[in-house]
């Protein structure tokens, strides 16, 4: 028979190995750091302002400009999972053998070559010494449990097991199922749930959110309508408080009304509703248009973003965008213009300043009034993942906090005559996991109590 | 008598505590280590007073928070993490020659709250983010996570120079001779990571579950986050490492101190290098 592996079996060696831990840990801190450092989330024409052409393209190659959304990163992460179930498969049979089993036959040769060990010759018969160990071990250590010699025959060595804390070699999986966990709760909110935006201006009422990302539309089952929006600051003019007063409206029905503030979001339907910015928008504007070479004026009232036709015309007139500040020189609207069967020209009109560059096709704009709102801008969240990822973080702390306040200890007495001598010798040695010096310590006192008993022993009943 | 009194004071205590820890270890003189722990359990109680009026005066003034809310108060409270898991461990392990560098450690996050020009010492009322519960939970778990790092960072260096050395030293045989064996330290220092990693990663949990209250999202890759999480890594390698032949001991020692460079630049570089969520930690 050949010692060669299976492909397979070389395979799962692979992933199974604690350099493949390492290595991953290592290149996942390493594109963690570069992901800080460049600018993320930006397209390629962004990029080229920052970086020369070569550079652009090569980081935009590479996804580092979306680093951890990509194929990648993201192959990492499954490559850590991976090695995580492979660890799972190849060592936790092993730990269930080690828990669940008695102690492999031992003896006296075995046990002097451990760490710590120790052994004593007592003038005791035999049975008398095994009543002396098995008292003094049962006060210093707790139960002792009795096993089978590797020799056989009527005067063979008494050996004995005592330990606690079998359990806690198993938290490390538990710390392991916990991230796997995690990741599984992360990816099914990716996929089942939304998070988007929502800006409601005051009395306005919607079912649509805007997806963050690919800037399309995700309806809700019902409408979420804002009754007021009101920011409050401090004396030192630090904002306060944002404070929404939002309703939910289900089948044309008000449900619920309620209060959001940032750090108190409110939940319908498994969708979560969060504060999360306000702004002032436009909410119509009147405008005079001149036509230049008849000096005929026409008054328009334009609510924002919503076409409306030019009296006696075909062409199309609407407020496309609105700007507090453009460019440093004051409120702007951008108006389109759009004309039957032919491409539509746009145009940013200054507010504040009516100046000659407010014209749009041949008409000089005036903008004679502007009626703004504020709107509270709300956080839109669909996530029916996060129980899990919750579920990941509470196994996660339990599993690392009991990995490092227990301990698996054990302790082995063998006990055998010794002809030869008369005497009987005792053989002791221990292992802890964990926090050897006071297992030390405690093994020490073990020790020294029986060595005094052994001298000294109680008076027979 | 107001908190930034004692905390100057706490300052000062610091330094001392410092010199009375390095001159105990140098000169081999017990008595100077038991006056470096004494200083330093001394000084964490006027350091405790003066955090505990600090909150007293924010009441008083109306805003009535935490003092866990800006640059200059998570470094106070650094400063008192780390001396009392320092001192806590010391009287746990029975080692007094293992106190200079978290002594130096608090004393230098203290002298850095107080001197810089970057750090405001002035009690600022919450911004609208920043009022939960989860601040006390989040501020409190992540800094004695990094408190235990430095710690162990500490124990790293001392580690490293105790393997330039041979493992029995003779009597004459320099500071070093005060020192616990280098097996000794490797697993104070393992301990010290772990207890670390433990608080690290609940100040995570505790840092995401609030995220997912104000902003909506549990994890966001901003700065912070991500660099918290390389940490997380670092210690993570550094944990399995142990297991690995040829890793436990210098490469391990290692890695710790790098890691304890991971934290600071999540705690320092991110607020002043690089752009995010964190920005009112400054």
């Amino acid at each position: 028979m050949s010692k060669e592996k299976s492909a397979p079996g070389a395979v799962l060696d692979l992933l199974s190995s604690l350099k493949l831990t390492l290595v991953l840990f290592f290149v996942l801190a390493a594109a963690s750091v570069i992901g800080t450092l460049l600018p993320q989330e930006i397209s390629l024409p962004e990029l080229r302002d920052h970086f020369s052409p070569a550079t652009a393209s090569l980081i935009n190659f590479l996804a580092l400009n979306n680093l951890y959304h990509s194929m990648w990163f993201r192959i990492l992460l499954l490559l850590l999972c991976t090695n995580l179930v492979a660890c799972t498969i190849e060592r936790l049979p092993k730990t269930i053998r080690l828990i669940r089993r008695f102690e492999a036959p031992f003896d006296s040769q075995k046990l002097s070559k451990f760490g710590i060990s120790s052994s004593i010759a007592a003038a005791l018969p035999f049975e008398q010494t095994q009543s002396v160990v098995e008292s003094a071990v049962c006060e210093t250590f707790g139960r002792m449990c009795r096993i089978e010699s590797g020799r056989v025959g009527g005067q063979g060595p008494f050996c004995a097991v005592s330990e606690t804390g079998r359990w806690s070699t198993l938290m490390v999986y538990g710390v392991h199922l916990s991230v796997l966990i995690v990741l599984v709760g992360a990816l099914a909110g990716s996929y089942l749930g939304f998070k988007g935006a929502m800006n409601l201006t005051e009395g306005e009422t919607s079912d649509k959110v805007m997806l963050a990302g690919d800037e399309s539309v995700q309806g809700l089952p019902f409408e979420v309508r804002c009754d007021k929006f009101e920011v409050s600051f401090y004396d030192t003019g630090a904002p306060k408080e944002f404070r929404s007063d939002l309703a939910i409206i289900d089948k044309g029905r008000e449900v619920l009304k309620e209060s959001i503030v940032v750090n108190d979001p409110l939940t319908y339907e498994g969708i979560t509703f969060y504060q999360a910015s306000y702004g002032t928008t436009l909410k119509e504007a009147e405008i005079d248009l001149t036509d230049p070479d008849s000096g005929k004026k026409i008054a328009l009232t334009l609510p924002f973003r919503q076409p409306v036709t030019i009296p006696g015309t075909d062409d199309q007139l609407v407020i496309a965008d609105y700007q507090e500040d453009l460019m440093r020189v004051g409120q702007a609207i951008e108006l389109v213009y759009g004309k039957q069967g032919r491409q539509s020209s746009a145009q940013w009109i200054l507010i504040d300043r009516p100046y000659h560059g407010n014209r749009i096709e041949n008409y000089l704009v005036r903008v004679t009034r502007i009626d703004k709102a504020r709107f509270t801008g709300l956080q839109v969240k669909k996530d029916p993942g996060i129980w899990l990822v919750w579920a990941g973080f509470t196994l996660m702390t339990l599993a690392i906090g009991l990995t490092f306040y227990s301990s698996h200890r054990k302790l082995w007495v063998c006990i055998e005559p010794d002809k030869k001598r008369k005497k009987t010798i005792v053989t002791l040695a221990g292992r802890a996991s964990r926090n050897a010096q006071a297992f030390e310590e405690k093994f020490e006192a073990l020790r020294a109590e029986l060595e005094n008993r052994l001298k000294n022993p109680p008076a027979p009943l | 008598m107001t908190s930034s009194l004692l905390l100057s004071l706490t300052t000062f205590a610091y330094l001392l505590c410092t010199v009375l820890y390095l001159a105990g270890t140098i000169f081999r003189f017990k008595p100077l280590l038991a006056a470096g722990t004494i200083t330093g359990a001394a000084t964490l109680l006027m350091q405790t007073a003066g955090i505990g009026l600090r909150w007293v005066e924010s009441y008083r003034m109306g805003y009535g928070h935490a003092p866990l809310s800006n640059m200059y108060e998570s470094l106070v409270f650094a400063s008192w993490a780390i001396m009392i898991i320092y001192l806590v461990f010391e009287w746990r392990v029975k080692q007094r020659a293992l106190g200079v560098f978290p002594a130096l450690f608090s004393f230098l996050a203290m002298a850095y709250a107080s001197f810089s020009k970057d750090v405001d010492s002035k009690i600022q009322p919450l911004v609208p983010a920043l009022k939960s519960n989860w601040l006390i939970a989040h501020v409190m778990t992540c800094f004695l996570g990094y408190a235990a790092f430095a710690v162990s960072c500490g124990l790293s260096l001392l580690y490293l120079v105790r393997k330039r050395f041979p493992e029995n030293p003779n009597p004459q045989g320099g500071f070093v001779a005060f020192l616990p064996g280098a097996s000794q330290l490797e697993w104070f220092n393992y301990q010290m990571v772990l207890f670390g990693f433990l608080w690290l990663s609940v100040g995570i949990i505790t840092g995401s579950i609030w995220a997912n209250s104000a902003w909506g999202t549990y994890w966001s890759w901003d700065p912070k986050e991500t660099w918290s999480l390389i940490t997380w890594f670092i210690y993570a390698a550094l944990l399995h490492a142990r297991n690995l032949q040829g890793w436990k001991g210098e490469r391990v020692a290692w890695l710790s101190v790098i890691g304890f460079g991971c934290v600071l630049f999540t705690y320092f570089g991110v607020n002043f290098l690089l752009s995010g969520l964190h920005s009112y930690a400054r």
